[in-house]
């Protein structure tokens, strides 16, 4: 689908931006949206719907910044376009807390020091969440490899691999495969990295 | 004096064991719970209503001259509301202040668009404000400029020479920006009378900050009010203030400007840059909100790189290992301009690191190349010498057959010299440099491994340790100084309490929050001084409408300074909060103590006010004792008489393959003296999350321009290689904790540190388990080609030597 839009200050008409709808879950939440194209998940989540928690570090799938959940998978939601969100699942850092109270991981990233700017936390903590999903519990080394896709200037990342390390030792349930988002069996995630 | 080797997590009490102490304990973070639930306010996340996007485009060429330049078909795409080119920015601003001047330099002409001559790729040269950020681009595709490519020059060595490209010829001829030197005695009668001279050329590699949240800004104008608020990711909100005011021919008083969270600084985020100016002059010029998010290609070419130097250093010793003299004369880059706070100048501050020279000289030569400039980054010039220095160390203890640690621990500064006063005027204030060395060498065994001596492991590797011993200059020296040289900053922090009527301490800073912990150490120093509890002390931090006019966030300075503005007004605030409950309680003053919430009679703690009841009554005045002025609030500043240097010795364990050059880090062992610790667990995170960035500069990271093309080649997230979890080796830290007679509390910075010896230290070891083949690493970082290369002999052709100047040359504008 196609459409056009009039610029405010100069009433000029826009040319052919493309736009697409999109029905999709965000958060538990159905969200229906008509977006650009060109535009990708990262800037979806935070302009669209204001969900600022996702960041945007690089662009190119390499920083780890706007890591989110799509259908149970970690996915760095820069690489992929909003509108190949339909019919998916997405779940983003908005997403862990339990009401007021921060969940048993990030609970374990405070009480660790395992962050300090803050701006890469949310990568890390949709990575664990995803690591969780894969029915078992990592030793350190391997939860190394696999929060090595997300960057980290400040810490040092020893005390996030401690946090993410207690987490799945302090709650064994983290690790079991019916967790709550977990995937049907079924379900092919092969095409989820955009 | 006490040593951590553990450090506690636990309360502390105080000299009579009665009132918890805050200071000292490990609190959990008052900036935790928002940035873990993505309810951080980064620049970004910003977003006023009807705002427009800013995209900015950039000189493709090293040196071009921009022969032609048609914004026409950019400015009539729909969408698109507002153009800037060079033309408009020298109409409406003034060039782009330097907040640390180099001393001796001329001002350099740059606009926040180049005027007729780009100097460096990625400079700005129009930008562009659209609906959408994708418009903003797709607008600058339109963009007609002709650029004339100029010759350039990318070596800094090159950039001096007689035949090179002269990047600003209107008021320098030749890249030289400024030299300076600083020294004491006579280094040249000692280096005449030394049983033994060890030199060297040392290259530092060119890196950059990498701060996970780029550059970003949101300026709002409203001309009726006079106000241009301007929201930005930036250590110092009130020197952005300032500059913008000179910038854009604006008051202060017109202008507020606001960093809430900050997503890393490290240095790079100092003062205005470019875009910041564009920004409020789209603002302006369109009554609507303006936003530029820095996109990370961007931010290779358009922020600040960092350290790149080349040093020739000299060390004289007599027959037994002692130091007669040290000199370093280095060619410093500073890239296309002088950039806000460019040229680290640590690099001759402590020039000769821990040991005590009487006879020493160094030498500065900043230089210009057309490169992105290079500004401040962490270390900001320490870990370039501490390379340098701590390499011919180990050369000097080889040449003398005599045990590195022996060598280093005969030469250091003593706690029976300090204070005492260095080469360059800088005065290393307390502590015991030689135990944090033995301390390091005990913890990795160094004995054991003498005495093993070189025998490969049965798959062949070699096993070498080595040490990088180091001080590190935190704060700098009171404002007395700092008016000689020309910085645009003070030496103070200040800050104001304002107690609420829910019973809590509302504290107010400029100080912004980047990862420090600012918020957290701050409210720790006032639960402490005050006598309430962590919990109901709030930081409002980096809003300069709301926080007194401070320095800001930026060597390692912000504790040093702070806590003595903090316990200053947390002191008063406290003795008037006695008062007004001691006259409630119809005591004394001297009978009244603060614990927790409420306000008691120190004898009997049932006759008791709440603090929430005796800050209302301050507030409304209802109540008060009739000689106290209403209110309850407290504003102080602080600036320490010096600054305070930390230290310490690090040690790399490493295996090499002989055959390969490929090598591990096996252990390191980090001892550090951070001072008095106000939260152990922050002092921590600091030091690893340094040394974690110190990793990167010694052994990935290196920005590499092409000779031919100027172009920078390795600029983005894919190629240049910065540590990720799988990286980095296992650090075991230990500490002492010497408090320093120049602080309040006794603190020293803790901020920089981490990236000052893993260079030298795993050079170092590489050098020690390679000791038998005979090779001396002098370049960072170190990779298994440079050590293979090494091992094959192949090393570059010799160039000449930089040395001394003979002439006077202005001091180095130390800043002791």
């Amino acid at each position: 689908m196609t459409s056009a839009t009039t610029s405010a200050t100069t009433g000029v008409e826009t040319p052919a931006e493309v736009l697409v709808e999109t029905v999709t879950t965000v958060n538990g939440r159905e969200v229906r949206a008509t977006v650009p194209a060109r535009l990708h998940v990262a800037d979806f989540l935070r302009q669209h719907l204001g969900l600022t928690g996702t960041h945007v570090g690089c662009e190119q799938g390499a920083c780890g910044m706007c890591t989110v959940i799509v259908d149970g998978e970690a996915v760095k939601s820069c690489l992929m376009l909003a509108c190949q969100l339909d019919g998916r699942n997405v779940r983003t850092v908005e997403d862990l807390a339990e009401g007021d109270e921060l969940n048993a991981l990030q609970q374990a990233f405070k009480e660790e020091h395992a962050l300090q700017c803050g701006f890469c936390s949310p990568g890390f903590l949709m990575t664990a969440t995803a690591l969780a999903h894969q029915g078992y519990r990592p030793g350190r080394e391997e939860i190394r490899e696999e929060i090595a896709g997300v960057l980290c200037r400040c810490t040092g990342y020893d005390t996030v691999v401690t946090a993410i390390e207690r987490w799945f030792a302090e709650h064994p349930q983290t690790a079991a495969p019916s967790a709550p988002d977990a995937l049907p069996a079924d379900t092919d995630t092969t095409a989820t990295q955009g | 004096m006490t040593i951590l080797e553990d450090p506690a997590t636990g309360a502390r009490r105080d000299e009579a064991g009665a009132r918890r102490r805050v200071i000292g304990t490990s609190q959990l973070r008052k900036e935790d719970d928002r940035l873990l639930r993505g309810d951080g306010r980064f620049t970004d996340d910003v977003e006023p209503a009807r705002v427009l996007y800013m995209a900015v485009a950039r000189c493709p060429y090293p040196h071009a001259r921009i022969s032609h330049l048609d914004a026409s078909a950019a400015a009539a795409l729909p969408g698109v509301e507002h153009v800037l080119t060079p033309a408009d920015v020298r109409r409406d601003t003034e060039p782009l202040t330097v907040l640390r001047p180099v001393p001796g330099a001329p001002k350099l002409p740059y606009y926040a668009l180049a005027q007729d001559v780009a100097t460096h790729e990625g400079q700005p040269v129009v930008s562009v404000v659209a609906s959408s950020r994708h418009v903003a681009e797709d607008a600058l595709e339109l963009l007609d400029i002709t650029y004339e490519p100029l010759p350039h020059v990318v070596d800094v060595l090159a950039a001096l020479e007689p035949d090179a490209p002269v990047l600003h010829p209107s008021v320098l001829d030749s890249n030289l920006l400024a030299a300076n030197s600083d020294g004491s005695g006579d280094p040249d009668a000692r280096f005449a009378e030394a049983d033994v001279v060890v030199e060297g050329r040392f290259r530092i590699n060119r890196v950059t900050a990498l701060p996970m949240e780029t550059r970003g800004v949101v300026a709002e104008w409203r001309p009726g009010a006079r106000e241009l608020t301007v929201h930005c990711s930036s250590q110092v909100p009130h020197l952005i203030r300032k500059q913008l005011a000179e910038t854009l021919r604006l008051g202060e008083s017109e202008i507020r400007a606001v960093a809430s969270d900050v997503g890393g600084g490290f240095g790079q985020k100092l003062g205005v840059f470019p875009e910041d100016v564009l920004a409020c002059l789209h603002a302006i010029a369109l009554r609507r909100p303006v936003k530029w998010s820095e996109d990370r290609a961007e931010h290779f070419r358009g922020s600040t790189h960092a350290r790149e130097s080349v040093h020739d250093y000299r060390i004289a010793a007599d027959s037994t290992g002692r130091i007669l003299a040290m000199t370093n004369v280095y060619a410093t880059d500073i890239g296309g301009w002088n950039s806000p706070f460019g040229s680290a100048q640590l690099s001759s501050v402590v020039f000769n690191g821990p040991y005590k020279i009487d006879d020493g000289y160094t030498e500065r030569r900043v230089t210009l190349t057309n490169k992105t400039p290079v500004g401040a980054y962490r270390g900001y010039g320490q870990p370039e010498v501490n390379f340098a220095y701590e390499r011919l160390m180990d050369q000097l203890a080889r040449r003398l057959d005599l045990d590195p640690v022996e060598l280093r621990a005969r030469n250091m500064v003593t706690p029976q010299d300090m204070p005492w006063r260095n080469p360059t005027g800088a005065v290393y204030d307390s502590g015991d440099y030689e135990r944090c060395l033995r301390m390091a060498a005990e913890a990795v065994d160094w004995a054991g491994h003498r005495a093993a001596g070189r025998t490969p492991r049965a798959d062949g590797r070699l096993v070498g340790i080595g040490f990088a011993s180091f001080v590190e200059r935190t704060g700098y020296a009171s404002s007395r100084f700092l008016a000689r040289r020309g910085s645009a900053f003070g030496a103070h922090e200040s800050v104001t309490l304002r107690a609420n009527r829910s019973g809590g301490i509302d504290a107010y800073t400029g100080v912004s929050t980047m990862g420090q912990s600012s918020e957290t150490a701050f409210a720790q120093v006032v639960a402490d001084v005050f006598g309430t509890d962590y919990e109901v002390v709030r930081v409002h931090a980096g809003d300069t409408a709301t926080s007194p006019l401070n320095t800001g966030a930026f060597a390692s300075r912000t504790m040093i300074a702070a806590s003595g503005a903090l316990r200053a007004a947390a002191g008063e605030l406290a003795a008037k909060t006695r008062r007004i409950a001691a006259w409630q309680l119809d005591v004394a003053v001297d009978d009244v103590e603060i614990a927790g919430s409420v306000a008691r009679v120190r004898a009997d703690h049932a006759r008791a006010v709440p603090l929430a009841a005796v800050y209302t009554t301050a507030i409304t005045g209802q109540g008060m004792p009739p000689e106290e002025e209403p209110g309850l609030e407290a504003t102080a500043h602080f600036e320490p008489s010096d600054a305070a240097y930390s230290f310490g010795t690090a040690a790399a364990q490493v295996s090499v393959d002989p055959e390969t050059g490929e090598f591990d880090v096996e252990r390191f062992v980090m001892v550090h003296d951070g001072g008095t610790v106000v939260n152990p667990t922050i002092v921590e995170g600091q030091v690893r999350g340094g040394l974690a960035q110190g990793f990167g500069a010694a052994l990935s990271e290196e920005l590499r321009y092409d000779a031919d093309t100027g172009q920078l080649v390795n600029g983005s997230m894919v190629d240049y290689f910065v540590p990720t979890a799988a990286d980095l080796p296992q650090v075991e830290l230990l500490h002492t904790e010497v408090p320093s007679p120049v602080t309040p509390f006794g603190v020293r910075g803790v901020g920089e540190v981490g990236t000052i010896p893993p260079g030298a230290a795993v050079a170092n070891a590489v050098c020690d388990a390679l000791a038998d083949h005979g090779i001396e690493l002098t370049a960072l970082p170190v990779t298994p080609e440079a050590i293979w290369s090494a091992l094959a002999g192949r090393s570059a052709a010799r160039e000449p030597e930089l040395t001394p100047t003979p002439a006077d040359l202005p001091d180095g504008g130390v800043e002791y």
